[in-house]
């Protein structure tokens, strides 16, 4: 099993960690679901990862009980900000997943990577943040 | 005359027997290939006689970069045509030109030199219209990438992705 899936899987269970701080600091209806949503999704990605990697006899660490924020989330605005961080990195462990898988494999890389671009966009727009798109979704800046 | 008098042989020629069809049908289709053939041989010197290096056949990717100058080339004309969309509008065809500048070096092309979608067909308009070609490019980038070489996914991967990002921006 390549490394590549378990930083994929690290960077799923950093995000779900992400959006129960997001989740906090989001008062509005529309936001809290938005954001409700995108942690569920990432922990069907995460459970879809771990099952791989069992199969696969691929020992997994534990994930961390906390992790170091790029920056203090104490509002709406640096919860967005995060929520939009954090699928930019999810984008780029799946995208790096690419190379290194084939078949049913690579297509959940492609559908995860394009799901973090996705998600990233609309939450660009909830943040009112432009451009609403980025040129290369995974691509390591 | 008692061989022009036969019932059965004149009328032959211009009515065959059903099971002389598939024969000259055969016949038809062979003659029909060559000459396609034929026609083919002169149009590929042409067509290539300005390229550097031909190549045998086109690259897996060449419709994914045609796709993304026809993206750009639409997004400019509806920005052009509705001033009011430009800011929205402006940075998706910039993501598409990157794409296509950077598809070409991988191929080995001009960027630019090559984009019969971008003047065949209708293009896409309003938000909704481009919004579905961006979904179309999107899914056609996304089978690509599902089998290109494993140093091409990436980037073929990151702009199917982008392109679902596109279609989501212009909701």
């Amino acid at each position: 099993m390549s490394p590549e899936l378990a930083a994929a899987l690290a960077a799923e269970e950093a995000a779900i960690y992400a959006y129960g701080l997001i989740g906090v600091q989001l008062t509005a209806g529309r936001d809290r679901a938005e954001a409700r949503g995108a942690e569920q999704a990432h922990r069907a990605r995460r459970d879809l990862l771990v099952s791989r990697l069992a199969e696969a006899n691929a020992s997994t660490a534990p994930a961390p009980a906390g992790y170091e924020l790029p920056f203090p989330v104490t509002d709406r605005p640096s919860a967005l900000k995060l929520a939009v961080h954090v699928e930019d990195g999810v984008a780029q462990a799946w995208r790096a997943t690419l190379p290194v898988t084939t078949g049913a494999d690579r297509s959940t890389g492609l559908s995860a990577l394009t799901d973090a671009a996705v998600r990233a966009t609309r939450w660009r727009r909830v943040a009112g943040v432009t451009p609403l798109t980025m040129p290369f979704p995974g691509r390591p800046s | 005359m008692s061989t022009r008098s036969h019932p059965g042989r004149f009328p032959q020629p211009q009515t065959p027997r059903p099971g002389d069809a598939p024969t000259s049908r055969r016949l038809v289709l062979a003659a029909g290939a060559g000459a396609a053939l034929a026609l083919a041989a002169p149009a590929g010197c042409g067509l290539f006689d300005d390229e550097p290096e031909p190549l045998p056949e086109p690259d897996p990717l060449q419709p994914i970069l045609d796709q993304a100058l026809a993206l750009a080339v639409a997004h400019e004309r509806a920005a052009a045509t509705e001033p009011s969309l430009a800011a929205r509008l402006a940075p998706l065809a910039r993501d598409h030109r990157a794409h296509a500048a950077e598809l070409a070096r991988l191929i080995g092309t001009v960027p630019g030199s090559a984009a019969p979608g971008a003047s065949a067909g209708p293009v896409a308009q309003t938000p909704a219209e481009l919004r579905r070609a961006e979904q179309a490019a999107a899914r056609t980038a996304t089978a690509a990438a599902r089998t290109t070489q494993p140093d091409r996914a990436g980037l073929v991967g990151s702009i199917a992705a982008c392109r679902a990002a596109h279609a989501e921006a212009l909701r």
